[in-house]
């Protein structure tokens, strides 16, 4: 048995837990099962969930926010100020919403099982002139963020301007974005880091949601014990993933900002609670629209919000 | 079978279909469907029940390319860059520049072809494509040197190369296309095609005087202008200038001040010289003709992507990339040697395939194993095979088989440039423009010899971005 | 580039019906280059909001990503039909007559199987965006500003539709070039022909004497 796997860019970080999972799917089937990862080689990554659909290759990995419209009810994830921490809520949170049958559902228009996530740190944004640590200075701030990342920029009086990542230091450095939000290892590797003197350390304003999915039919074709060694891997794989990403690059990202004197800009409580008032109306559309279409949407975004009040002990 | 071999049959299959006459991009679309259905239907053991299955997903992955791959923001450059080459010839400059060229170069020795040259290079600041390019330059540089007493063949041939400067010198289609396929900045690859572009130009003017010493009644030099009559010559050519200053800037972004992308800088200096032609007086009619031109020129250009692209995607399937780089890191050769010879390979299979098929289908193979033998995508300068960091080794082999796939416009038996140039004029054959392109070959092969030896041509320009 | 003379006509019933489809193609042909035309004010309009108001254009890349199609696509018949999509006539370039006409018809034939199947497969591509129930029938969308990407997405199998015909056309011109012999059939693009070259190039030289 011999998966293909469609990922895309370099292999990095963000599929670090593929890389295990096939890693500890071969061990515990003595290689009888094996995972053929691609980086980019089967399909665009705007294009995985059509693969998947298709038949093309077995798993794949895609970010909702790519396509809200292939994915409407995972877009819950991607809400601005939900108040994830961290990675391990990210995790938590995401694992929960893919067992919700309306989400199972919608993915299953894709002949898709969803296996995994690929948590993604906050979408903080890094930026060039003064630091920016109210409301109010977000006013005129010219962002590079796309989707609904851009929209709760916008709510709050910045400017969001598409710019592709590959574009995003040059954007900087001729002045046509101020700011660019991005994942950590992202800023590393895009080098936007590079040009920033300043980086919102608590903003935490949203991040993107990266789910890893199977095939239904390869899935329901494997015998039981290959399937039982591929279920039985997914949340090694994920806190190898997770270890990795905490060790590696937010190690690395720390020493950076020290290194090039990044000023860490610590939000309020009263300014961070500014900000989720002024981007609540996000929210709400999108449950209103949402639920239109028959989603249960305002379940699934009340389930996130009581699982973080439940992780912050509240 | 392995899917390997698969790989290798399909890839023999696709040279027969070529050799065959078939269209470059159908030929490639066909063997890559042919390919996917084999590698599906090798999955279930050539099963007959399991045939309509495999052809079905083959078919619905081969059909996902053409859309999913066209759809992207840098490849809109490709179709600007082309309008601007059309618009610059409804705007006049095109006859501007040639006739400054000719004032000021005219009395050099081969004095006519070597003003060509420089039109030429001047031209392709503000054309994206070597094809247009060659294609201007036939209707006006072509008549003016046969009536100087030019062998036909060779006026031919200085168009044909003249226009390959196009592709190097920004704004160039061929170059954004190698910065996607590599993700590389698009910026800086423009930027690094500047001084080689400028460099291959006066290898050129250098061996059009050469030859002219050498050989009797080549074509005379046209003397007699007077410095007021050069001066005034620049008033008409000047445009050009403030295009190239625009595109540039916003490339480079010298002032650090907000300006944009390069996608904005090139379509900004379209539209600039679009208001030219409009000035001039360009009818509907001619602006008919040049989108018509224009989209006819970006669709075979995208239909070879696409069609390329299904027989890439295929590859992947069949994992023929990775087989590739583990194959030359494991040759016990000197990397520059390797190199070398994969530049040779470029020329060898440049004969067979004209430049973006070309580096399409290759580069997602060669690539990652020409930087995997510098060291990697992030060594630095000192740790590295070429003495260049990562991303300086990635412009610095893009400029080198850019030049490669330029060099094979000209080579036959499909060398864009030289059809072009014969199906424009009436009275030249392809063999006739082939015959008279020779001397260029040798001088691409010293300019190549150049860059190879002497990085800092390419990089220097880049690096100070 | 030959323009348009390569293909020779007659009042037969197959070329008066290859003019007709050649008058979509010109269409197509045009809506192509006024999409490039539109590209291009597209990044004016997003630099000048940009620089004078502070407003880029929302959606740019989600813009220009639906525009392409329109320019790399709706060209293709139009292309095929005056025989401009690039090959190599290393080996064909030597055959006359019905030989030549027989390699025409195989290759031509090929590619007639090949957009048939594509027709198929980038309709299926089409049908994975589209949904008749959901809002703006869409279940696919762009990545910024959440636009429907099927309007583009159908202009392939649209396209390919217009290839098609041009290709059944072509067949049916070899098939009547290998009946009737000779080097100048109707219907089909002429490798070489130097007195209706000339005569466009006339034209585009006179353009220039303004
Ligand atoms: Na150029
Ligand atoms: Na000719």
């Amino acid at each position: 048995e011999e998966w293909n796997v469609s990922v895309w860019g370099k292999r990095r970080a963000f599929t670090e837990h593929v890389e295990k999972l096939a890693e500890l799917v071969s061990e515990k089937t003595d290689g009888e099962f094996t995972m053929n990862i691609s980086y980019g080689g089967l399909s665009k990554n705007t294009e995985n969930l059509d693969g998947i659909s298709i038949g093309a290759f077995e798993m794949a990995q895609f970010c909702a926010g790519y396509h809200e419209d292939k994915n409407p009810t995972i877009t819950v994830l991607e809400l601005p100020f939900l108040g994830v921490r961290n990675l391990e809520e990210e995790v938590a949170v995401s694992h929960m919403i893919y067992d919700h049958p309306a989400v199972q559902e919608d993915l299953a228009r894709w002949n898709a099982k969803l296996l995994m996530t690929s948590p993604m740190p906050q979408y903080n944004i890094v930026g060039t002139g003064d630091p920016r640590s109210t409301v109010e200075d977000f006013e005129g701030m010219r962002v590079r963020a796309t989707g609904g990342l851009g929209e709760a920029f916008r709510a709050v009086g910045a400017v969001p301007t598409s710019v592709p990542s590959n574009e995003a230091y040059n954007a900087m450095d001729s002045n046509v974005v101020d700011t660019v939000a991005f994942a950590q290892h992202a800023h590393l590797s895009f080098r936007t880091i590079d040009q920033a003197t300043w980086w919102t350390a608590n903003l935490n304003p949203g991040t993107v949601n990266c789910p890893i999915v199977v095939n239904m039919d390869a899935y329901e074709g494997l015998s039981d014990e290959h399937r039982e060694a591929l279920d039985s891997s997914v949340d090694e794989a994920i806190e190898y993933y997770v270890d990795n990403y905490q060790n590696n690059v937010l190690k690395q990202w720390d020493q950076i900002l020290e290194e090039k004197n990044v000023t860490k800009v610590e939000f309020s409580e009263e300014e961070l609670q500014k900000f989720r008032e002024a981007t609540q109306g996000i929210a709400d559309q999108w449950i209103e629209e949402k639920s239109a279409q028959g989603i249960p949407a305002q379940e699934l975004y009340d389930m996130v919000k009581a699982k973080l009040a439940e992780m912050h002990g509240m | 079978m392995t899917s390997i071999e698969i790989g290798l049959w399909v890839s023999g299959g696709l040279l027969v279909l070529v050799l065959l006459g078939m269209r470059v991009a159908f030929a490639a679309g066909t063997a890559g469907l042919v390919g996917l259905i084999w590698i599906f239907w090798e999955k279930k053991d050539y099963a007959w029940d399991e045939f309509s299955w495999a052809l079905g997903v083959a078919v619905k992955t081969a059909g996902q390319v053409p859309h999913s791959k066209i759809a992207s923001q840098e490849l809109s450059l490709i179709p600007v860059f082309i309008l601007i080459g059309y618009m610059a010839y409804y705007a006049g400059l095109t006859k501007a520049l040639f006739d400054a060229a000719k004032k000021w170069l005219g009395w050099l020795p081969g004095g006519m072809a070597v003003s060509t040259v420089f039109a030429t290079a001047g031209f392709s600041a503000v054309s994206g494509a070597s094809v247009a390019t060659s294609a201007v330059f036939a209707r006006i540089a072509i008549p003016e040197m046969l009536k100087l007493g030019y062998d036909k063949r060779f006026a031919a041939g200085v168009v044909a190369a003249g226009g390959t400067l196009a592709s190097l010198i920004p704004p160039s289609a061929i170059l954004v296309i190698y910065a996607i396929i590599v993700e590389q900045d698009v910026g800086k690859l423009l930027l690094a095609g500047f001084i080689p572009g400028v460099f291959s130009a006066v290898v050129y003017g250098g061996l059009i005087v050469g030859l002219a010493l050498t050989m009797p009644k080549f074509g005379p030099p046209i003397r007699g202008f007077t410095w007021g009559e050069r001066l005034r010559s620049l008033g008409p050519a000047f445009p050009i200038f403030f295009v190239v200053l625009i595109i540039i800037s916003f490339i480079y972004n010298p002032f650090g001040d907000p300006l944009g992308t390069p996608t904005e800088g090139g379509a900004l200096g379209a539209a600039l010289i679009f208001a030219m032609a409009l000035i001039k007086g360009m009818s509907w009619s001619q602006l008919k003709d040049a989108l018509l031109e224009t989209a006819k020129l970006a669709t075979m250009i995208f239909t070879i992507i696409w069609g390329v692209l299904i027989y890439v995607r295929f590859l992947g399937f069949a994992n023929l990339p990775r087989a590739f780089s583990d194959w030359i890191q494991g040759l016990e050769q000197s990397p520059m040697v390797t190199l070398i010879m994969i530049l040779l390979a470029y020329a060898v299979l440049g004969m067979f395939m004209d430049a973006i098929g070309m580096l399409l289908l290759t580069l997602p193979v060669v690539y990652p194993a020409v930087m995997a033998l510098n060291g990697g995508d992030l060594v630095s300068a000192a740790d590295s095979t070429f003495g260049m960091s990562g991303p300086m080794c990635a412009i610095w082999f893009g400029i080198l088989v850019v030049k490669m796939a330029e060099f094979c416009l000209i080579t036959p038996p499909i060398g864009l440039n030289c059809f072009v140039v014969a199906g424009v004029r009436p009275e030249l054959s392809v063999q006739d423009v082939f015959r008279g392109v020779t001397p260029f070959f040798v001088a691409d092969a010293l300019t190549i010899a150049g860059l190879v030896a002497f990085p800092g041509i390419v990089l220097w320009l880049p690096s100070l971005a | 580039m030959a323009g348009s003379a390569a293909v020779l006509e007659d009042g037969s019933a197959l070329s008066r019906l290859e003019r007709a489809l050649y008058r979509l193609e010109q269409v197509f042909g045009v809506i192509s280059g006024l999409a490039v035309l539109a590209l291009m004010l597209l990044a004016v309009f997003s630099v000048g909001g940009r620089h004078f108001f502070n407003a880029p254009l929302p959606g740019y890349v989600d813009w220009i990503q639906l525009a392409m199609p329109l320019i790399a696509f709706l060209g293709i018949s139009y292309a095929q039909r005056d025989g401009g999509h690039i090959r190599m006539d290393i080996l064909i370039g030597r055959l006359h007559g019905r030989p030549l006409w027989a390699a025409e018809f195989l290759t031509t034939l090929a590619t007639l199987l090949l957009i048939a199947l594509l027709i198929w497969g980038s309709w299926a591509h089409f049908g994975r965006s589209f949904d008749w129930d959901a809002p703006n029938w869409s279940r696919d969308s762009t990545i910024d500003i959440g636009l429907p990407i099927w309007p583009a997405k159908i202009i392939v199998p649209i396209a390919f539709g217009v290839m098609a015909a041009r290709l059944v056309l072509q067949l049916w011109g070899y098939v009547r070039a290998l009946v009737h012999g000779g080097d100048r059939p109707i219907g089909v693009p002429l490798m070489k022909s130097a007195a209706e070259l000339a005569a466009e190039e006339a034209e585009h030289v006179s353009g220039l004497d303004r």
